[in-house]
């Protein structure tokens, strides 16, 4: 009974380490959906951009991703700008078939090219930091790379809410998010913004992306899995809702963790779209409250 | 008036006719299985544009069908249906299973819809993975022949008859009744409502023709392949391509998808000749050329263009 109970609270652990990051890339999702009204089809190919551009600092100069991730949410901001001017910009007034299609073509293009200049190969990033297990007590252990970036990420979601609810940037993307056009009429740069949003929301992903890394294979097609997952993150939290995504992050990351442990590891993800498909057709504002960035 | 509108009939059979004759001319296996491809993608499009075409409603779930399609030819015949059976069997269930799925998703409008339907066809990809006693799982599943002999001739042939089957239909559909109300709720769900017309019963049927179309493009495409495996004929490929072709050739016209077919399979092939690692980037930027300068299809645009010039 008691061994039980500890694999409950270990699943229960490493659901919240695995929902941490799951959140961050929600978040980032959340923003772009919220303050653009885009369904960003390619936003699991951004995340793979981010592991890509950590893999090669790893790689030849030996940052650890720990680190590097940083460079990731540089280098996918400026991407997320510049995207925004030249491509989303022209279809900020067509329809959702629209949009969707065009990330769903920046998505191709990520892919296709990542597939030009690394190839298909499976990579992976050995760190001695991810073979230390933490352990609490006889029954509980912690992945040291595990835990350090959960705590990277708790400070990264909390900087992210705080840039959203308390600065005056943050209260113009609200501001979009409720009204594009009687923001624009209170004097916000409607387009400036957006690109900023966009930008920022990559930023996420590709910290995220960053972070994952040690502990997944690379290869160009290994963000279509997270792209399903930001679906489901997003909905669960209230699409547009950037602390609804912090949250159902690390709900999703329980969930899936519990559902390894009693049912099996192959049904996380189907346990995943059930609940997407239930909380779609109980509660389509999402689980936790209504619609606000 | 009557012989006007009989000009596209003639050459719409005239059409398929020579589609029909093109094996006395192509030989090769390879040649044909990519005619095959063509064919079965114009199916797809015309039938994912009844509903995304002219009833408005983005489905991204499609291959749903398609695997349902493809896994009821092995599943009932291994507990002892004729082939025949099994894929109207296949049919049967796909249209069970839209007439399930409709219900849900259609109550959600716009970007909700399209997730619903991914959703469902990702929870019937990786049901069919884990319940390998029924699907074989990742290690596949095989799949009875529907032709004994000169197999690429009569895959090509029965995928063009598809196609014909799903253009009449959509004809049929487009000028009746029924077509109009779809139409009315593309334009304007609220005011079709306010019109008498239900909306809900109008999508979903468009929803259960189209799942049948593209159940039977499912069957054909396991058949030729002879073994299949959830990732391939479940993957969210299949459903996104189902609606490019058909946006690529103008959602909502009869001939759209077939002509986004044509141009994006034949150009899917040169690339991965000519370009080979580069194809799916080439493949992209083609998507986002479409989107930015084509953003109504090619053969949306061109009418657009053709009546403009007329009006004048």
């Amino acid at each position: 009974m008691e061994v039980k109970l500890w694999s409950l609270v270990q699943a229960v652990l490493s659901g919240l380490l695995t929902g941490s990051l799951y959140a961050l890339i929600g978040m980032g999702m959340a923003l772009i959906f919220g303050v653009m009204r885009i369904v960003n089809f390619a936003h699991g190919a951004f995340m793979m951009l981010g592991m890509y551009a950590a893999y090669v600092l790893f790689d030849r100069v030996g940052v650890s991703p720990y680190v590097g991730f940083i460079v990731s949410a540089a280098l996918l901001f400026a991407v997320g700008t510049g995207v925004y001017q030249t491509l989303l910009r022209r279809v900020a007034d067509r329809s959702d078939f629209m949009q969707i299609l065009l990330t769903l073509g920046i998505a191709q293009i990520i892919i296709g090219g990542v597939q030009v200049v690394f190839h298909g190969d499976f990579l992976q990033v050995n760190l001695p930091l991810r073979s230390i297990n933490l352990r609490l007590g006889a029954q509980i252990a912690i992945n040291l790379g595990d835990l350090l970036a959960f705590l990277i990420t708790v400070v990264l979601a909390l900087g992210m809410f705080l840039v959203v609810m308390k600065t005056r940037f943050g209260r113009a993307l609200r501001a979009i998010a409720q009204n594009r056009y009687a923001a624009s009429l209170m004097g916000i740069d409607v387009r400036r913004t957006q690109a900023v949003a966009f930008g920022l929301g990559l930023a996420a992903v590709g910290m995220a992306g960053g972070l994952l890394l040690p502990a997944f294979y690379l290869y160009p097609e290994v963000g279509g899995q997270f792209t399903l997952k930001s679906f489901v993150i997003v909905v669960l939290g209230g699409m547009g809702s950037v602390e609804g995504a912090a949250i159902a992050g690390l709900v999703l990351g329980v969930i899936e963790s519990l559902t390894s442990l009693y049912w099996g590891n192959e049904w996380a993800l189907v346990v995943d779209f059930a609940l997407f498909l239930l909380v779609l057709s109980v509660k389509p504002t999402g689980l936790f409250g209504s619609q606000r960035v | 008036m009557t012989s006007r509108n009989r000009i596209p009939t003639i050459l719409a059979v005239g059409g398929f006719g020579l589609c029909l004759l093109v094996p006395l001319v192509v030989h090769q296996d390879y040649e044909l299985n990519v005619l095959f491809r063509i064919a079965l993608f114009a199916a797809l499009g015309l039938a994912w544009n009844l509903v995304g075409g002219y009833a408005g409603q983005l489905s991204l779930g499609n291959a749903a069908f398609f695997g349902i399609g493809a896994y009821s030819l092995p599943v009932f015949h291994r507990l002892g249906a004729p082939i025949v059976v099994a894929l109207v069997l296949g049919m049967v269930t796909a249209v069970a299973a839209a007439l399930v799925i409709g219900r849900v998703a259609f109550r959600l409008r716009g970007p909700y819809f399209a997730l619903a339907t991914i959703a469902f066809a990702e929870v019937l990809r990786l049901s069919a993975k884990n319940l390998d006693k029924i699907t074989g799982g990742d290690v596949g599943i095989q799949v009875p022949a529907l032709f004994a002999s000169d197999p690429s001739r009569w895959f090509y042939w029965s995928a063009v008859a598809l196609t014909a089957a799903a253009l009449a239909t959509t004809v049929l559909i487009v000028r009746s009744r029924f077509g109009y109300a779809l139409q009315a709720v593309r334009e304007d769900e609220d005011t079709t409502l306010a019109c008498g017309i239900d909306a809900a019963r109008t999508k979903l049927l468009a929803f259960l023709i189209s799942a049948a179309f593209t159940a039977l493009g499912g069957a054909l495409y396991a058949s030729l392949f002879f073994y299949i495996v959830p990732d391939q004929v479940l993957a969210i490929e299949i459903s996104e391509k189902s609606a490019i072709v058909a946006m690529l050739g103008g959602a909502g016209t009869m001939v759209g998808p077939i002509v986004g077919a044509v141009l994006l399979e034949t150009a899917q092939e040169l690339f991965k000749n000519w370009f080979q690692e580069a194809h799916q980037l080439i493949y992209g930027v083609l998507l986002v050329v479409v989107v930015l300068f084509l953003p109504d299809g090619i053969v949306g645009s061109v009418t657009a263009r053709w009546r403009k010039r007329s009006a004048r």
